[in-house]
């Protein structure tokens, strides 16, 4: 069932086994599992179907440096669906080494190791639209595939394994019948959830208030409930439900909104390849079951031990695109079609530099010089990505001289004074907005120093060509755009010390017994990896423990019913 | 040694002539029905071959106006007979009409999905009322030469106008393999504990559409596989589906020697989407029900195709 929730009578109290606030890829995931399940579940939205900007502006607050970081209400989206609506759709599962405590990565290490969490990647692979969960070549096509660059072999990285693509999945759009139809669901939409309410020990939450942007007013009471509002807004909501605990939920060593962590990314570099042009392929396979995978250069994890430094996977790229020197129509009508690609995508597409008259010219005398290159494109952008369901992820371009860029995209190591806060601004329905102060460390600075290095060096050795590149620029490139959007992370971080995590091995908030966490928020470390598929692995999870907590907890704990 | 006789109706179409073939090769029984000259149609002829059997499987097919005069004639003329023979009538999970979830045979019967499931739940009451009849209800046949769910889902899938559905393919896909159905029903002719009753036939755990294409492409070598969205979905179910039906009526009757592309029907298409499970678990138990693994009717069905 479907509801809205300003047309539920003022001053409503629902009630459920389960309440799970934030229809985004955990929660609508969360929700899916346990239909069926015999429990009684509401899932809370603070959006409608379709965006509104009203509802969104709801997400607006302070960054401490807008070079750092972009503004609080992009990239994320508050609506049925969540940020999926958006996506790019890249996934692949975190590596080993992800879990485990680094001595040389300050605060890393999971409470559980990867095999915890294998059981569940196949089938949040199966919901992502990803395919099967086989993630090297050899396990997903059956052998090795052509070279992605011929006679490299490299005792630094490997490039067998793969990302593959969603299609991209909107989760709302995808599995919202699924949950309309189910009979033991409840979804509210425009239900904004303001605070959640405890008992007097402090210790259970015993409601959540719900307010729209009508002014309506209503109240969930139920046995467990689970945060899933994105890796910013958990924090949020933790910080801003402070009338027991003054420092906000699961607050009580201040470590709600710290460790937030994104991803380190960039483009450098120029990379010659000395092999013919076909010995080349940094394009896309695809995988019998049609999804687009691609493989990459990653950084093996003996030489990560070995030197001290986070996780780094890499990607042969095109050219800067803002540079019309690179004489290539492809790139130059992608850097005239700006106005037409969303703000989430062109910012690393075009970055945020202005162009001169003369370099405009210079892109459109491009274009003019070969038509038929840049209508070739058009038409494969037409046909495979704005018309196909199942999208082609990203743009390709084969350079006919051999030469490309280094696309890389590395772990940021956890760091406390990295945080998000409360300011003292609230939001239309009271709640106060965030603050984002995102920090990097010399640590991150080393990962990608350092991994570049032992790139540029496996070419060189190799002899297979060569990447140039100035290091003294590396930390200006890998923060040229800032932190790499859309992926928010660690600020409920899970842990065994309540000092230095908000959440047990099983995602529930230390000290408070019916509270659980969804989503990237808890992750202690970033990895290499985007964080989607982890997301959905993590809430598949969470989903099984929620069902044999509720039997448990039924029986300790009477739900109130309404007056 | 006298041996148990089986007559076949519908022995032309795909079920029959695979029925027919295993009691030929049983040691028990010999068949009847599909010799040439013998038409079903015709009361005379079939009151006499009636007469002259000692059960009769009826595996009705063609237009729902058909389903429905074959069975009335059927149960008519059997009615009368001192010694009414078994009927083993085969019906279609299409009596459930729009139900959800899991069914099993105490589930209400509705002929609220077209003129065909009407059809089926009509001459399955017909069945019920006749005093020694047992009714299969199976769910879409696969196999080797199984028009509908094997035939045009490979034309479809080598053609790529039908792969992963997305939303529109999660439905449950309630797959029996012909062999299996084909055993069930040899089982069911001969217990006299099952009169009167029905039983669901599909496989225990059943694929979605969706992984029913996927496999089946595999198995197929039509890979890789297409996304088929919402717009190519709605082309080709509202749009083409009449004129390649009306094509493929006329190039039958006309006898031209073309093959017009298969359909991709509205019917197809709701019921990828339809979210019904067939529990077979009563068949398991009393017809000893045992369904091939998925992978091998594919490899099975693949093979005949290619």
């Amino acid at each position: 069932m479907m509801h809205i929730a300003n047309e539920l009578p003022e001053d409503s109290l629902l009630t459920a086994d389960i309440c799970i606030v934030g229809a985004g890829a955990a929660g609508i995931v969360i929700a899916l599992q346990l239909v069926d399940s015999g429990l009684d579940v509401i899932l809370l939205e603070s959006g409608g179907l379709k965006a509104d900007p009203q509802t969104q502006a709801l997400y607006a607050g302070e960054v401490a440096d807008e070079r750092l970081h972009s503004p609080p209400d992009r990239y994320r989206q508050r609506r049925f669906g969540g940020t999926t609506t958006i996506w790019g759709g890249r996934c692949m599962p975190f590596d080993a080494i992800d879990f485990e405590a680094r001595q040389y990565v300050a605060d890393s290490g999971w409470p559980f190791a990867l095999q915890e969490l294998l059981p569940f990647y196949p089938r949040a692979n199966q919901l992502c639209e990803a395919g099967p969960f086989a993630y090297t070549t050899e396990t997903a096509f059956g052998g090795p595939l052509r070279p992605m660059i011929a006679d490299f072999d490299s005792r630094n990285f490997t490039t067998n394994t793969l990302e593959r693509f969603s299609c991209p999945t909107d989760f709302g759009a995808r599995y919202g019948q699924k949950l309309r139809s189910a009979r033991n669901i409840r979804v509210v939409l425009d239900a904004n959830v303001t605070a959640l309410q405890l008992d007097e020990s402090g210790q259970r939450v015993t409601a959540a208030t719900v307010r729209t942007l009508a002014g309506r007013r209503a109240k969930v009471q139920a046995r467990q409930f689970v945060l899933a509002t994105g890796g910013l807004e958990v924090a949020r909501v933790l910080l801003a439900s402070s009338d027991v605990h003054r420092n906000g939920l699961g607050n009580a060593h201040d470590v709600v909104g710290r460790y937030y962590m994104c991803h380190i990314a960039g483009t450098v570099g120029a990379i010659k390849i000395k092999r013919p042009l076909q010995g080349v392929w940094h394009g896309y396979d695809i995988s019998d079951e049609g999804v687009y995978c691609r493989r990459r250069l990653a950084l093996r994890p003996e030489v990560q031990r070995n030197l001290g430094i986070g996780n780094f996977v890499a990607r042969l790229h095109h050219p800067r695109i803002t540079d019309p020197a690179h004489r290539n129509a492809v790139l130059s009508l992608l850097f005239l079609s700006k106005p037409l690609i969303p703000y989430e995508y062109a910012k690393r597409l075009h970055g945020d530099e202005r162009s001169s008259v003369r370099a405009w010219l210079r892109h459109v005398g491009n274009v003019v010089t070969d038509p038929f290159d840049a209508a070739a494109f058009a038409w494969h952008m037409l046909k495979d990505r704005r018309l196909a369901e199942r999208k082609f992820p990203s743009i390709i371009i084969k350079s006919k001289a051999n030469l490309y860029s280094i696309d890389y995209h590395a772990e940021q190591q956890p760091n406390r004074t990295s945080r998000v806060s409360l300011t003292q601004d609230r939001d239309p329905l009271g709640v106060p907005r965030l603050k984002i102060d995102w920090r990097y460390t010399n640590g991150d600075v080393d990962t990608v120093t350092r991994a570049l290095a032992l790139l540029a060096g496996d070419f060189e050795h190799g002899g297979v060509g060569t990447l140039d590149y100035d290091p003294a620029t590396v930390e200006f490139e890998m923060t040229r755009y800032g932190a790499y959007g859309g992926h928010h992370i660690g600020t409920a971080r899970m842990g065994t010390d309540p000092r230095t995590s908000v959440t047990d091995a099983d995602c529930r908030v230390h000290g408070v017994g019916n509270l659980y966490i969804g989503g990237s928020a808890t992750f202690p470390t970033s990895s290499q990896a985007n964080p989607t598929l982890t997301i959905v692995a993590l809430a598949l999870r969470l989903a099984e423990r929620l069902k044999q907590e509720s039997l448990r907890d039924a029986a300790r704990h009477p739900l109130l019913q309404p007056s | 040694m006298s041996t148990f006789r089986v007559l076949v109706l519908g022995a032309h179409h795909f079920v029959g002539r695979s029925l027919c073939g295993a009691i030929r090769v049983s040691d028990w029984a010999s068949c009847s029905g599909d010799e040439p000259g013998f038409d079903e149609r015709n009361p005379a002829s079939l009151s006499q071959a009636l007469a002259a059997c000692d059960a009769v499987v009826n595996a009705p097919y063609g237009s729902p106006a058909a389903i429905g005069a074959a069975a009335k004639s059927l149960y008519d003329l059997a009615s009368r007979l001192a010694a009414p023979p078994r009927i083993v009538h085969l019906s279609s999970m299409t009596v459930y009409g729009s139900a959800v979830g899991e069914v099993d045979e105490n589930a209400e019967l509705r002929a609220d999905l077209g003129d065909y499931a009407a059809a089926q739940l009509a001459a399955e009451r017909r069945a019920a009322a006749y005093p020694n009849s047992v009714v299969l209800r199976p769910g879409c046949e696969y196999g080797p030469a199984c028009p509908e769910w094997s035939v045009r889902i490979a034309r479809l899938l080598i053609a790529r106008r039908l792969g992963d559905l997305g939303a529109a393919g999660d439905g449950c896909c309630n797959l029996i393999y012909l062999d299996d159905l084909t055993g069930a029903i040899l089982t069911a002719l001969r217990l006299p504990e099952i009169q009167g009753q029905a039983f669901n036939l599909a496989m225990p755990q059943p694929p979605s559409w969706n992984e029913y294409f996927t496999l089946f492409a595999k198995a197929l070598g039509a890979v890789p596989l297409r996304r088929i969205g919402h717009r190519q979905l709605q082309l080709e179910s509202k749009v083409l589906a009449a004129p390649l039906r009306v094509a493929e009526i006329l190039a039958r009757r006309l006898r031209l020697p073309v093959r017009t592309p298969a359909v991709l029907s509205p019917s197809l298409r709701r019921t990828c989407q339809h979210e019904i499970r067939l529990d077979s678990s009563k068949a398991q138990n009393l017809l000893g029900l045992r369904c091939v693994s998925l992978a091998q009717g594919l490899a099975a069905s693949a093979k005949s195709l290619t």
